[in-house]
C-alpha cells in the first residue's frame, strides 16, 4: 500500500495529472476538446467564413437548445439510465407556453411557470416509476414521450399543429444580444468570483498540508481566462453575447455547482456508480433517482422554452426532428458515461458543440443532410465505442 | 484514542435464526473484547454469515441477546448498528469506484454546511479532506491524494479505504468478511498489519476468514461454528490449527476419543 506503481515519486505534476488521468480510464474533456478542435480546424480549412465572429455567434446560439436538453439528459445518464421523453416533453412546455401567452393572454410569469411546470410534471411522474416500481427507464421514458406527444397533438393540431409566439419576452430572448460593455462587465465579476473562491480554497488546502501544486491550479484559472476572454471577444466582434447562451450557460454553472459542489450531487453519483454502494451507505437512492428525473424536467422545460423563443414557434414538427437524439448524443459525445457515474455536465456544453459545429460547418460548405447525418452518426459511434472500451479496461482490472 | 484492552466490548447470547423451515442459528454465544480481534471460523453454512447480518443489523436473529458494553442492544436494521458504533466491512467492500478516496470515506455522512441554514448541502471538502488523512495517517495507511478515484487503486488500497471508512465511523466495533480473499501476499501482510492496528487502537474486531495462515497469524480469540452452534471458543494461544481444523469439520469428537 506504500503508493506502489500507482503513482510515480518523481516528475513534474503535469506527469502526474496524465499519469492519473490514464490510470483512472476516466479521459474526462480531454477527447472531446481534441476532437473539436479537430472539426473547427477541418471545417476552416473547408470554408474560410467557418471560424467568423458572425459565424461563432450563429453557433453560440444554436448550441443552446441541444445544450440544455444535454444537460436534462446529462443528469439521468449520471444515473446509469436514459430519458427518452426529453424531445417530445420539452415540446409539451413550448405549447404551454404558447397556447398560455397567445389564447389566453395570461401573464408571462404564468406561462413560463406553467411550460416548465408540465415538464417537470413529466419528469417527476417518469422518475416515480422508475424509482418506486423499478421499471426501466428506457421503457418509461419511450410510454412517456408517446403521452407527450399526444399532449402536444391535442393543444396545437386545432391550431394548425403551430402557434406563432408574439410575446415581447420570447422575442427578446431569441433575438437579443448583451452589448460588449456589459458582456465583458458580467465576464469579469464571474471570473473574479470564480478566481476568488478557487485561490481561498487552494490557499486553505495548502495551509493544512495538501492540495494541488500551485501550478496546476494557477494553470486551470489561465485556461478558464483564456476560453472566456476568446469566446467573448469573438461573440463582442459580432453582435454581443446572446441572451439565449447566458440563459444556457447560467444553467449549466448552476448544475455545475449543484453536482460537483453540493450533497446531492455526491449522492447522484455515487448512485450511478454503485448503487448498492450507497444504498449500504446510507443514501435514499430512490429519492436521488426521482430527483434527478424532475431536475432534468425542468432543464427540458427550459430547453423547449428557448427552442420556442429562438424559432418564434411553438410546433409540433420540433418534436419529430431529430432533438432528443441530439441531445443524447450531445451527452454520450461529451464524455458521460452511459453505464453511470462517470461524466460531467460541462460535457453537455462541449457535446453540443461538437453536434452544432458539424450541422453549422455542413451547412456552410452545402453538404447535404446525409452527409450531415452520416458524420455525426460516426462521431457518436467513436464516442460510445471510447467509453465501452474504457469501462472494458476497468473490468479487465477489476473495478467497474 | 487510548487502548482500553481487556474491557468486554460485545457478547452475543443463544442467537437463534429460522428461515423458513432451515434452522441457520441454533445456539450462538461468543464474546468480543476491546482490543481483541476475533477469528469467526466455520465450513460453508455453518452461519458465519448468519451471525454477522444479525450483530450488523442486516437480518436480526429470532431470539437471543446481544450486549454491548454491558448493556443489552436491540439491533433491527443496519442504522441501529451504526448508531451503535458497530460497522462492517462487506467482502465486496461497497466502495463507488467512479469517487475519489475521500468522497468514499465520507460516503453518505458528507461534511456540509447549509449557509441558509436550510436547503441543500454544500460540502466541505477540505474538511473532510483534513478528517481523512488524520484517520488514514493514525492508521499508517498510505495512500494517493484524496481526490484520486477509488478505481485507480490496488486490492489492498481499496480494503485499506474501506476499513478507514468503518473506523472514521465506527468507534468500538469493526467486522470484516473475508478481507484478504482477493489479496496478494504483500497485500495482505499489509491489511494484517491494518488489523493488528485497529485492535492497538482499542477496537474489537471480528475477522470471517477461511484463511488459517490468517488466524494464527492476528487473532487473540479463535470462535468456531458448526451447523449454526458455537462448538469452539478459545485463546488463541491454547490451540493449534490441527485443533482448530477438526472442529471445524465436525471430527474433534473423533480425534479426542482416540487420543
Amino acid at each position: 500500500m506504500n503508493g506502489t506503481a500507482a503513482e510515480p515519486q518523481q516528475g513534474s505534476a503535469l506527469r502526474r495529472w496524465t499519469h492519473r488521468l490514464v490510470e483512472s480510464s476516466d479521459l474526462g474533456m480531454a477527447p472531446v476538446i481534441a476532437a473539436l478542435i479537430l472539426i473547427w480546424i477541418i471545417f476552416e480549412a473547408l470554408n474560410s467564413n467557418f471560424l467568423t465572429p458572425r459565424n461563432l455567434s450563429n453557433l453560440s446560439a444554436q448550441i443552446v437548445v441541444t445544450g440544455t436538453l444535454a444537460l436534462a439528459e446529462t443528469f439521468v445518464i449520471l444515473l446509469g439510465m436514459i430519458d427518452l421523453s426529453i424531445g417530445w416533453s420539452s415540446v409539451v412546455a413550448a405549447s404551454v407556453f404558447a397556447v398560455g401567452t397567445v389564447f389566453f393572454q395570461w401573464p408571462l410569469w404564468l406561462c413560463v411557470i406553467l411550460g416548465i411546470g408540465s415538464s417537470v410534471v413529466i419528469g417527476f411522474l417518469q422518475g416515480l416509476l422508475v424509482s418506486r416500481i423499478g421499471v426501466p427507464s428506457f421503457v418509461v421514458s419511450l410510454g412517456g414521450a408517446m403521452i407527450a406527444e399526444g399532449l402536444t397533438l391535442a393543444m396545437l393540431t386545432q391550431h394548425g399543429g403551430s402557434v406563432p409566439l408574439s410575446d415581447d419576452l420570447s422575442t427578446a430572448i431569441g433575438t437579443l444580444n448583451l452589448p460588449s460593455g456589459w458582456s465583458w462587465g458580467v465576464t469579469a465579476v464571474l471570473f473574479l468570483a470564480y478566481a476568488g473562491v478557487t485561490l481561498m480554497r487552494h490557499a486553505d488546502r495548502r495551509r493544512r498540508g495538501a492540495g494541488e501544486a500551485h501550478t496546476i491550479v494557477f494553470a486551470k484559472l489561465a485556461f478558464t481566462l483564456a476560453v472566456l476572454v476568446i469566446g467573448v471577444g469573438l461573440l463582442c466582434a459580432y453582435q454581443g453575447v446572446p441572451v439565449l447562451l447566458i440563459i444556457f450557460l447560467a444553467a449549466l454553472f448552476a448544475s455545475a455547482i449543484l453536482t460537483k459542489s453540493m450533497q446531492f450531487g455526491r449522492h447522484l453519483y455515487a448512485v450511478g456508480g454503485n448503487a448498492e454502494a450507497a444504498r449500504r451507505a446510507g443514501i435514499n437512492v430512490r429519492f436521488v433517482q426521482l430527483a434527478a428525473f424532475t431536475i432534468a424536467g425542468a432543464l427540458v422545460g427550459l430547453g423547449g422554452l428557448l427552442d420556442g423563443a429562438r424559432l418564434g414557434v411553438a410546433s409540433a414538427t420540433v418534436g419529430d426532428s431529430d432533438i432528443m437524439l441530439n441531445a443524447v448524443a450531445a451527452a454520450v459525445i461529451g464524455g458521460t458515461s452511459l453505464f453511470g457515474g462517470r461524466g460531467s455536465v460541462y460535457g453537455a456544453f462541449f457535446g453540443a458543440l461538437v453536434i452544432a459545429s458539424v450541422s453549422n460547418g455542413m451547412d456552410l460548405i452545402g453538404a447535404p443532410s446525409s452527409v450531415r447525418f452520416g458524420v455525426e452518426g460516426v462521431i457518436l459511434l467513436a464516442a460510445i465505442t471510447i467509453d465501452t472500451l474504457l469501462r472494458q479496461k476497468r473490468m479487465r482490472s477489476g473495478r467497474a | 484514542m487510548e487502548p482500553s484492552s481487556g474491557q468486554e466490548l460485545l457478547k452475543v447470547q443463544h442467537l437463534h435464526k429460522k428461515y423458513g423451515a432451515v434452522i441457520a442459528l441454533r445456539d450462538v454465544s461468543f464474546t468480543v473484547q476491546r482490543g481483541e480481534i476475533v477469528a469467526l471460523l466455520g465450513d460453508n453454512g455453518a452461519g458465519k454469515s448468519t451471525t454477522i447480518k444479525a450483530i450488523s443489523g442486516a437480518a436480526p436473529a429470532d431470539s437471543g441477546q446481544i450486549f454491548l458494553d454491558g448493556h443489552e442492544v436491540t439491533i433491527r436494521r443496519p442504522a441501529d448498528a451504526n448508531a451503535l458504533g458497530i460497522q462492517t466491512v462487506y467482502q465486496d467492500l461497497a466502495l463507488c469506484d467512479n469517487l475519489g478516496i475521500c468522497a468514499n470515506l465520507f460516503l453518505g455522512r458528507e461534511l456540509v454546511s447549509r449557509p441558509l441554514g436550510f436547503g441543500p448541502g454544500l460540502l466541505r471538502e477540505v474538511d473532510m479532506e483534513e478528517e481523512g488523512r488524520r484517520v488514514l495517517k493514525t492508521l499508517r495507511v498510505n495512500l494517493p491524494s484524496l481526490d484520486t478515484p477509488v478505481a485507480a487503486l490496488s486490492g489492498g488500497q481499496r480494503q485499506a479505504v474501506a476499513i478507514a471508512r468503518a473506523v472514521l465511523w465506527g468507534t468500538k466495533l469493526v467486522i470484516m468478511d473475508e478481507p484478504t480473499a482477493a489479496l496478494g501476499v504483500a497485500q495482505t501482510a499489509e491489511v494484517l498489519r491494518l488489523v493488528r492496528d485497529l485492535a492497538a487502537h482499542g477496537f474489537g474486531v471480528i475477522l470471517i476468514t477461511h484463511n488459517m495462515q490468517n488466524v494464527f497469524e492476528v487473532a487473540d480469540k479463535v470462535v468456531v461454528l458448526r451447523l449454526g452452534e458455537t462448538v469452539l471458543e478459545g485463546r488463541k494461544k491454547d490451540l493449534t490449527p490441527e485443533d482448530v481444523v477438526s472442529c471445524i469439520t465436525g471430527s474433534r469428537t473423533t480425534i479426542g476419543g482416540m487420543a
